[in-house]
């Protein structure tokens, strides 16, 4: 019940942030981070599948309604939170079924925890571009928002989940 | 029937999955800019606050050099009333007083009403861009309204509004149009953003008789019911000849800065709903 909690103050803040911190600074047209991706990457990996893709959807619709998208961010979301097991997957390099030894991600060796953040990030951030440009006309435009968003949301949302897992989860 | 519930079983994640993306994608590919900003302005109406606020603690590091440009814009305006004084003094010693006419009687002469707003959020990072403003419809702001920098530069129009807010589409956003011209030509073109930089917008389709060159003032055309005719844009950075050598392509610099905006004036325009109606009255069909 309380990890629950935990895991809903976590949502709570990042969607938070990403509305009220991270929309509102206006660099360039290239730097659009998508920070809000972390909450997928921080439930435990042991989520049942069901949940993930309802978590998932749940988040692309908070940010969806408070940013006038309309439905972008929860087709990324989604499917992120759907493929986040075969990630995990690639990640680990073995299959993890619900009979697994519960794995964490602060088990995982920090080349991989590495990994699997930039691997999420990344899936994430080009079906949104993507989706959002809708053509492949101005695709190196495209591609680099991917780059530059990718890099900010990568170091924040490192140094995020450390922080989440080292200070709240394992206190 | 076991197994076909076994078989729903194993696969009910990818069909919830499935029918997730596909409810996400009609609305996505049905949503226009107008819904978007419908649930933009509904949103603010709840957190309308807490970005007020986050703006509020921005725009306190910009009040120096928008004061700058407001009094820029002071002088420019005083020179302009004392060019009309002397005028209506000429007028008057002609004869033509201009005592039987009242201040209010002027006011309903005037075809535009201007009002001002702050902005309350702003983004330059996506490729449909959207403003929030501080004023709704409970201040006098309605769809429709021109919106101007304080300076006299071209920023948006107003596409939703809640009670105290309201939403602007943005020249920043890909679905943005207006018509724009060259300063002392009649030729105009089709102003709107590619989405590749928050500093240029295209004016395409000038005719390839339009006298132009690098460094032209553009400005509003007039053509679009939203803003009067002379509304600055900003200035020629480069132009071609199209690929069927009818038109030119040119590339805008724009007059306004839109990262740092922070006040604007809203300008209604009083004969839009009139215009409109007439286009869009049936009896006017049968003569096309």
């Amino acid at each position: 019940m309380q990890k629950n909690l935990i895991y809903a103050g976590a949502f709570l803040a990042l969607v938070l942030l990403q509305i009220f911190l991270v929309d509102n600074i206006s660099l360039s047209v290239y730097f659009h981070p998508l920070i809000y991706v972390a909450f997928i990457i921080l439930l435990p990996l042991d989520t049942k599948p069901i949940w993930m893709v309802l978590c998932s959807a749940l988040l692309g619709l908070m940010i969806d309604v408070m940013t006038g998208m309309g439905g972008l961010n929860v087709i990324a979301t989604t499917a992120c939170g759907f493929l986040r097991p075969y990630v995990v997957n690639l990640v680990t390099g073995h299959s993890m079924g619900m009979d697994d030894s519960s794995p964490d991600i602060h088990r995982l060796p920090e080349k991989n925890f590495r990994f699997y953040i930039v691997a999420m990030v990344v899936l994430h951030s080009v079906i949104y571009f993507m989706m959002e440009s809708l053509s492949l006309h101005h695709i190196l435009h495209t591609l680099l928002r991917i780059i530059i968003s990718d890099i900010a949301a990568v170091v924040f949302i490192y140094y995020f989940v450390k922080l989440f897992i080292e200070k709240i989860l394992k206190r | 029937m076991y197994r076909l519930i076994e078989f729903l079983r194993r696969i009910y994640v990818v069909l919830l999955f499935i029918a997730i993306e596909a409810i996400a994608l009609n609305f996505y590919a049905h949503s226009s800019y107008y819904t978007q900003a419908k649930i933009l302005s509904r949103a603010h109406s709840v957190a309308g606050g807490i970005q007020s606020s986050i703006f509020g603690v921005k725009h306190y590091f910009t009040l120096r050099s928008e004061n700058e440009a407001l009094s820029q814009r002071v002088a420019e305006l005083e020179g302009l009333l004392s060019h009309y004084r002397e005028k209506e003094a000429t007028a008057a010693t002609d004869s033509l007083s201009l005592e039987g006419i009242d201040s209010t009687m002027v006011e309903s002469l005037s075809q535009y009403r201007y009002t001002t707003a702050r902005i309350i959020s702003n983004s330059i990072s996506r490729s449909r861009n959207f403003i929030t403003l501080n004023r709704g419809l409970m201040h006098g702001v309605v769809v429709d309204m021109a919106v101007i920098s304080p300076t006299g530069v071209m920023i948006g129009y107003v596409v939703g509004c809640s009670e105290r807010y309201s939403v602007v589409l943005p020249m920043l956003n890909m679905d943005f149009r207006t018509s724009g011209k060259i300063v002392g030509d009649e030729h105009f073109g089709s102003i709107s953003w590619s989405g590749k930089s928050p500093y240029k917008v295209e004016m395409n389709d000038l005719s390839k008789h339009a006298d132009i060159e690098i460094g032209d003032e553009v400005v509003s055309a007039g053509l679009s019911h939203y803003f009067p005719e002379g509304i600055k844009i900003g200035y020629v950075e480069s132009y071609s000849i199209n690929d069927t050598q009818t038109s030119y392509n040119v590339t805008v610099r724009l007059a306004a800065d839109m990262t740092k905006l922070n006040n604007v004036i809203l300008i209604e325009n009083f004969d839009y709903g009139e215009i409109q109606a007439l286009e869009n009255n049936p009896q006017n069909e049968e003569y096309n």
